[in-house]
C-alpha cells in the first residue's frame, strides 16, 4: 500500500526573525516531550515537522529569544 | 555498526569562554545557556562576567542563569543587575535573587535596603524573606515607613517569616497602612500569633474599606484562635460582601463559637448554596443542641453538598 | 537527524531507572544519595528537562499529609475506602508515613510551595476529616528543580532513548533493559543489577472525542511502554479493569482543576447551575454520577466560578493558565469564555491506565518491589492508588532507595544474548518494508476500538469484539507496519505498547465479573458488587506467552476500618480532588 501525504495546519509557530538557530540553538527542539521540532536544513531555523503535540508549551517558554508561537491544534480549538 | 556515548555531556568550561568572547550576541547568549549546563560552580565568574555584556539580552540570560546557582558570589554578581537600566535584565536578576539560599548572601543584601530605587529595595527585601535572618529585621521595620508600596509588602513578609512576638506592633501599624496590599500582607502576617493583641488587630481589620482584607481578617481571627474576636466576627456575617460573610461563617467554626449560633443558623436559608453548606458546616464545628431543629430541618435541601454537610453536622451534635 | 543507523552500545550501571518524569528522577537521586559510588543512570524517551506529567509543573500537591491538617491513618481510611476496599495498606500507609519528609526535601531544592505569610506550607482545608491540598504557585519550576539536583549528584541522564523490553537473567532476576534512541534508531543495552519502571501512565489508550491522537489527558509520550515492558518480563499487574477516566475541560481535554479553584469557592454544577455530585469522595462513584448527569436531560456539565470576585478569578487564572497546562487560557480565548461571565463546559476524559488517580498498574509492594526479583515501579504505573504527583515522588524515593541497598550487595544477573537479537529483529521489522500501514493508524484504529469496545459501561460481547479486532490489528502490525524514519520507529513501538495495553484492559475487564469503582469497572451484566466472590484484587501476568488473569487477596488491613465508619465516610467525605 502506498502511503500518502495528508495535509494538516500544524499548531507551533516559529518566527523565522527571531530564530537564532543558526547561531547554535536547539532548546525548542531539545525539550519538546514529543520530539516533534526540527531544524530546517533549507532555512536553518525551527519548525514544527510532525503534527503530534500535546499543546504542551516548554518550546515557547524555553525558547530564549521568544520566537515560538504554540496554539491550540485546529481539532480541539 | 557504531558505537556512541549515551550520556548527557556537562560541557567544557574552556570551549564555552571562547564563545562567551564571540562578536555574535547570540552566540554568547547561547553559551550562557551551556555554562548552565555545566552545573559547576566554576561557571559563576564566567556569569559574573556575562552579567556585565554590552548586549541587553546577554546581561538578561546571565541573571537569569545565575538563579542555578548559589552563594555570595552570586548575589554580588545578581545585585549590580538588580539596578539594569534594561526593566527585563533588572526583573531577571530580581527573580534570581529570591532564589538564593545561601543564608551568607544576606551580608551582601543588608546594605542595599537603602538603595536610591525602589524596584532594588524591593528586591532585596524578597530575597531576605526567604534567607530568614534575625539581622535583616531592623532594616525590614524601618522598611514599613517606605515611601514605596512594594517595598513596604515586601518589608512584612520579612517581618512575617521571622515570626517574633515583639514585632507585633509594627505588623499592627501596617494593618492600617494606605495601600490595601500592605495591609492584606500585614493582617496574613500577623495571625502567626496566639494571643490577644494580634486577635483584636484582625478583630479591627474587619472594618477595612477592602474586601479581601476583611476576608484575610476573618482567617486570621480562626488562626490565632481567641475568643475575644468572636463578637466582630459575628457582626461581619452582615459584611456588605459573601466572600467575607463566608469566611466569617467558616471561622465562627473553628473557633466554635457558640454565641454565634442564632446568626449562623439564618445563613441555611441563604440563597447560596455555598453559604448555606457553610453555615451548615460551622454548625456541625459548634455542634450545640440548638442548632439541632433548624439543621432537622434543611436535611432536604436541594444541594447535595448542603444535605451531606447538614448531615454530617447532625451527626457532629449527636443525642436527641 | 532522523535516519535510521545502524548502532549498538552497551553500558553497564548498577541501578537503572526508566523514565525521568516525576518519580524517575526522585528514584535516581535518592539512589544516588544512598550509593554514592554506584553507577546510577536515568533513562528517557524524551528530555529530564521538561518530560512526563510535571513538564510544565503542577499547580499543587492533591494529596498532601502535613502533621497538623491530616494524619497518615486517617489518610490510609480514606484511600482504601474510595477504592471500594481493594487495597493493600501497607504501601498507602508508607507513603503517608513519608510524604512530609518528600515536601520538605522539595521545597530544599526550591520548588516552590505556597507558603502564607509567615513562612508555614499554606494547605487547604477543603472538607472536614482532613486537608490535602497544598498549592504550588510557581508550580512551573518543579523539573528544573529536580534537574540541577541530578545534575549536583552526577546522575547519568540518558535522553531520547526509549527503553522497549527489560531483560532477565536465567536465575528470573532482572539484569537490564534495551532501548533505542528516537532520533537514530541505535540500540543500547544496559545491564543493571536493579532496575526502577517509572514510565508514567498509558494514556494513549482510548481515544479523546476530538479524534486528536495526541489531545491526551496524560502527557502524550506516555504510551503504556511501562505496562508493556513489566507484562513481556513476567511481572504481575493488578486490577487493570479499574481504568482512569477523568473530569476535564471538554476538546480542551485538560483537567477541570477542582482542586484549584474549590478552595476559592468553585464547583461542579449542571446546565441549570445546580450542583448535582452525591457522592463525597474523588472516585468512580463520583465519576459514575458525572457520567449519569452528562447523558441525562440536565447535561453536560460545567465548572461554575462566575459567582466570585472578579479578583478572585484572576487569582484562580494566575494559576490555572501558568502551569501545569499552561495553554488552558489560549484555550479560553479562541473560544471567547471569560470564567466571569460563562460557565465552562466540561466532559470526561478517554479512559488509560494510570494509579494516579484510580488503583490499577503494576503490582508493588510497600518497598515498590514488583514480582519480579530486582525490577521496583514507581508513580502513575504502578499499584498504589491514588498516588499523584506527591505519591510519585514518595514512591519514586522508596524504590530509589530500597534498589540502591540491593544493588550494594549483589551481582549483576546474566542475559541471554539471544534476548537482544530477537528484539533488534522484533523493532526493525518495520525497518526492512518498502511499504504498508504506518504506525499513526494502525494506533488510531486500535484506539477507537478502545473507545468502541471496551470504554464503560461494558458489555461482554462488546469486549469479545474488541479482542477479535486487536487481534486483527496485531497480525496488520507484526506483518505490514512500516516506517521511514527513527522517529516513526519510535512511534510503531508506542503503537505496539498501546495495543498490549488494550489487550491487557480487555482481558482485566472480562476477567472481573461484579461491577465495582463506579463507573471505572460498571459491567452491564453484573451491575452489582459482589464482596463474596471478588473481594480481591485480579492479577494479570503473562504465563508461557500467554495472557493469564488470577485472583489475590487483599492483604490484611493495618488500619481497619469498621462498617459504620465506611458509612459515616460515604457521607462526610466533600469531593475534592480534580
Ligand atoms: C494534566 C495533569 C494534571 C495533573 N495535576 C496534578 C496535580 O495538580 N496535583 C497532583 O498531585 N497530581 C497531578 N497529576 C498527577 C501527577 O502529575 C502524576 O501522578 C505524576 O506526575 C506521575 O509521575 P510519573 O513519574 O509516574 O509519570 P511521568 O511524570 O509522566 O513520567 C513518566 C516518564 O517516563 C517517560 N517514558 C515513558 N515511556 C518511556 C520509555 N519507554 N522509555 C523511557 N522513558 C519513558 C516519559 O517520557 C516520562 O518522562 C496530574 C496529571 C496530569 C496528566
Ligand atoms: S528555541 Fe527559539 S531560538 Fe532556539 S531554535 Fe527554537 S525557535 Fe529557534
Ligand atoms: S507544545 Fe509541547 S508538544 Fe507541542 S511542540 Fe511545544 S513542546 Fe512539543
Amino acid at each position: 500500500m502506498p502511503i500518502a501525504h495528508t495535509p494538516t495546519a500544524v499548531p507551533v509557530v516559529v518566527d523565522e526573525a527571531k530564530c537564532i538557530a543558526d547561531k547554535g540553538c536547539t532548546v525548542c527542539v531539545d525539550v519538546c516531550p514529543l520530539d516533534v521540532l526540527r531544524i530546517s536544513d533549507l532555512t536553518g531555523k525551527a519548525y514544527m515537522k510532525y503534527d503530534e503535540c500535546w499543546y504542551c508549551m516548554p518550546c515557547e517558554t524555553d525558547c530564549p529569544t521568544g520566537a515560538v508561537t504554540v496554539n491550540i491544534p485546529y481539532l480541539l480549538r | 555498526m557504531t558505537v556512541f556515548e549515551p550520556f548527557e555531556a556537562f560541557g567544557d568550561l574552556e570551549e564555552i569562554a571562547e564563545r562567551l568572547a564571540s562578536e555574535d550576541p547570540s552566540v554568547r547568549r547561547l553559551a550562557v545557556l551551556d555554562l548552565v549546563e555545566t552545573s559547576s560552580g566554576e561557571a559563576v565568574p564566567l556569569l559574573a562576567g556575562a552579567i556585565l555584556d554590552v548586549e541587553p539580552v546577554v546581561r538578561q540570560q546571565a541573571a537569569q542563569a545565575l538563579g542555578e546557582f548559589d552563594g555570595i558570589d552570586v548575589a554580588k554578581a545578581l545585585i549590580g543587575a538588580v539596578a539594569d537600566p534594561v526593566a527585563e535584565v533588572a526583573r531577571a536578576a530580581a527573580d534570581s535573587l529570591a532564589e538564593l539560599r545561601d543564608p551568607e548572601a544576606s551580608g551582601v543584601l543588608l546594605p542595599l535596603v537603602t538603595h536610591p530605587a525602589a524596584f532594588v529595595r524591593a528586591a532585596v527585601f524578597r530575597a531576605l524573606k526567604a534567607l530568614q535572618v534575625d539581622a535583616s529585621l531592623g532594616p525590614a521595620i524601618t522598611g514599613l515607613g517606605d515611601d514605596d508600596p512594594g517595598v513596604r509588602v515586601q518589608a512584612v513578609g520579612v517581618i512575617g517569616y521571622l515570626k517574633k512576638t515583639e514585632t507585633l506592633p509594627s505588623l499592627i501599624s501596617a494593618t492600617r497602612d494606605k495601600s490595601a496590599d500592605v495591609r492584606l500582607a500585614a493582617v496574613n502576617a500577623l495571625s502567626f500569633a496566639r494571643n490577644e493583641v494580634a486577635a483584636q488587630a484582625a478583630a479591627a481589620a474587619l472594618s477595612d474599606p477592602e474586601w479581601q482584607v476583611r476576608a484575610a481578617a476573618a482567617e486570621a481571627i480562626g488562626r490565632i484562635g481567641q475568643a475575644s474576636a468572636a463578637v466582630a466576627l459575628i457582626a461581619s456575617l452582615a459584611d456588605g460582601y459573601w466572600q467575607v460573610r463566608q469566611k466569617a461563617l467558616q471561622n465562627l467554626g473553628r473557633l466554635r463559637v457558640r454565641d454565634g449560633v442564632e446568626a449562623i443558623v439564618a445563613f441555611l436559608d441563604d440563597e447560596l448554596p455555598s453559604l448555606r453548606k457553610d453555615a451548615a458546616a460551622a454548625l456541625g464545628d459548634i455542634a450545640d443542641q440548638r442548632s439541632r431543629d433548624a439543621l432537622t430541618r434543611h436535611t432536604g435541601d436541594a444541594d447535595p453538598d448542603v444535605r451531606k454537610t447538614v448531615i454530617w453536622a447532625l451527626g457532629q451534635i449527636g443525642g436527641g | 537527524m532522523d535516519e535510521i543507523k545502524n548502532g549498538l552500545s552497551e553500558v553497564v550501571c548498577d541501578i537503572l531507572v526508566i523514565g525521568g518524569g516525576t518519580a524517575g528522577p526522585m528514584a535516581a537521586y535518592k539512589a544516588k544519595r544512598h550509593s554514592p559510588g554506584a553507577r546510577v543512570v536515568l533513562l528517557e524517551k524524551a528530555n529530564v528537562k521538561r518530560s512526563g506529567a510535571i513538564a510544565m509543573g503542577m499547580d499543587g500537591l492533591n494529596n498532601a499529609v502535613i502533621p497538623g491538617y491530616a494524619t497518615p491513618e486517617q489518610y490510609t481510611k480514606e484511600i482504601t475506602i474510595a477504592n471500594d476496599g481493594i487495597c493493600d495498606q501497607a504501601p498507602v500507609y508508607k507513603y503517608a508515613s513519608r510524604c512530609f519528609e518528600i515536601i520538605q526535601e522539595l521545597d530544599g531544592f526550591g520548588i516552590k510551595f505556597q507558603k502564607n505569610e509567615n513562612g508555614d506550607f499554606d494547605v487547604k482545608k477543603v472538607h472536614h476529616l482532613g486537608s490535602y491540598v497544598l498549592p504550588m504557585p510557581n508550580g512551573d519550576t518543579v523539573k528544573k528543580a529536580l534537574y540541577r539536583q541530578l545534575r549536583r549528584e552526577k546522575v547519568l541522564i540518558s535522553n531520547r532513548y526509549m527503553a522497549t523490553r527489560l531483560l532477565t537473567g536465567r536465575d528470573g532476576r532482572i539484569a537490564g533493559a534495551i532501548a533505542v534512541n528516537t532520533r537514530s534508531a541505535e540500540f543500547l543495552v544496559l545491564r543493571a543489577k536493579t532496575v526502577i519502571l517509572c514510565a508514567g501512565a498509558a494514556g494513549r489508550l482510548g481515544l479523546p472525542q476530538s479524534g486528536y491522537l495526541w489531545g491526551t489527558y496524560e502527557n502524550a509520550t506516555n504510551s503504556g511502554d511501562g505496562y508493556a515492558m513489566a507484562y513481556h518480563a513476567g511481572a504481575a499487574l493488578a486490577n487493570l479493569e479499574c481504568y482512569q477516566i477523568n473530569p476535564l475541560i471538554k476538546d480542551y481535554n485538560g483537567p477541570a482543576c477542582a482542586y484549584v479553584a474549590g478552595p476559592f469557592g468553585a464547583y461542579t454544577t449542571n446546565s441549570e447551575g445546580n450542583r448535582f455530585i452525591e457522592c463525597d469522595y474523588w472516585s468512580g462513584q463520583m465519576m459514575q454520577e458525572f457520567y449519569n448527569e452528562l447523558q441525562s436531560g440536565k447535561g453536560p456539565v460545567f465548572l461554575k466560578l462566575n459567582h466570585l470576585h472578579s479578583d478572585t478569578i484572576g487569582k484562580i487564572e494566575a494559576v490555572l493558565h501558568q502551569v501545569e497546562r499552561p495553554s488552558r487560557g489560549r484555550f479560553h480565548e479562541n473560544r471567547g469564555t471569560n470564567y466571569r461571565e460563562r460557565m465552562i463546559e466540561m466532559h470526561i476524559s478517554e479512559i488509560g491506565f494510570c494509579s494516579g488517580h484510580s488503583a490499577s498498574g503494576v503490582y508493588v509492594d510497600e518497598f515498590a518491589r514488583t514480582t519480579v526479583p530486582g525490577l521496583y515501579a514507581a508513580g502513575d504505573m504502578a499499584s498504589v492508588p491514588h498516588n499523584y504527583m506527591l505519591g510519585a515522588f514518595t514512591n519514586g524515593a522508596v524504590a530509589g532507595e530500597h534498589a540502591a541497598e540491593v544493588a550494594a550487595n549483589i551481582d549483576l544477573a546474566d542475559y541471554d544474548a539471544a534476548d537482544v537479537i530477537r528484539e533488534q529483529q522484533r523493532v526493525l521489522a518495520v525497518t526492512r518494508r518498502e511499504d504498508g500501514i504506518p504506525p499513526n493508524q494502525l494506533e488510531y484504529k486500535t484506539r477507537r476500538f478502545v473507545n468502541d469496545y471496551l470504554q464503560p459501561p461494558k458489555v461482554t460481547a462488546k469486549m469479545k469484539l474488541g479482542q477479535a479486532r486487536f487481534a486483527e490489528i496485531r497480525e496488520d502490525m507484526e506483518s505490514a507496519m512500516v516506517v521511514r524514519d527513527a522517529h516513526e520507529l519510535m512511534r510503531s513501538l508506542e503503537a505496539a505498547s498501546i495495543l498490549d495495553c488494550a489487550e491487557m484492559a480487555a482481558f482485566a475487564s472480562l476477567f472481573r465479573t461484579e461491577s465495582r469503582w463506579g463507573l471505572y469497572h460498571h459491567r452491564v451484566e453484573y451491575p452489582e458488587k459482589n464482596d463474596d466472590d471478588w473481594f480481591c484484587h485480579s492479577i494479570l501476568r503473562k504465563r508461557d506467552g500467554r495472557m493469564t488473569a488470577e485472583k489475590r487477596p487483599v492483604a490484611p488491613y493495618i488500619v481497619p476500618i469498621d462498617e459504620s465508619e465506611r458509612s459515616a465516610y460515604d457521607r462526610q467525605r466533600i469531593r475534592q480532588h480534580a
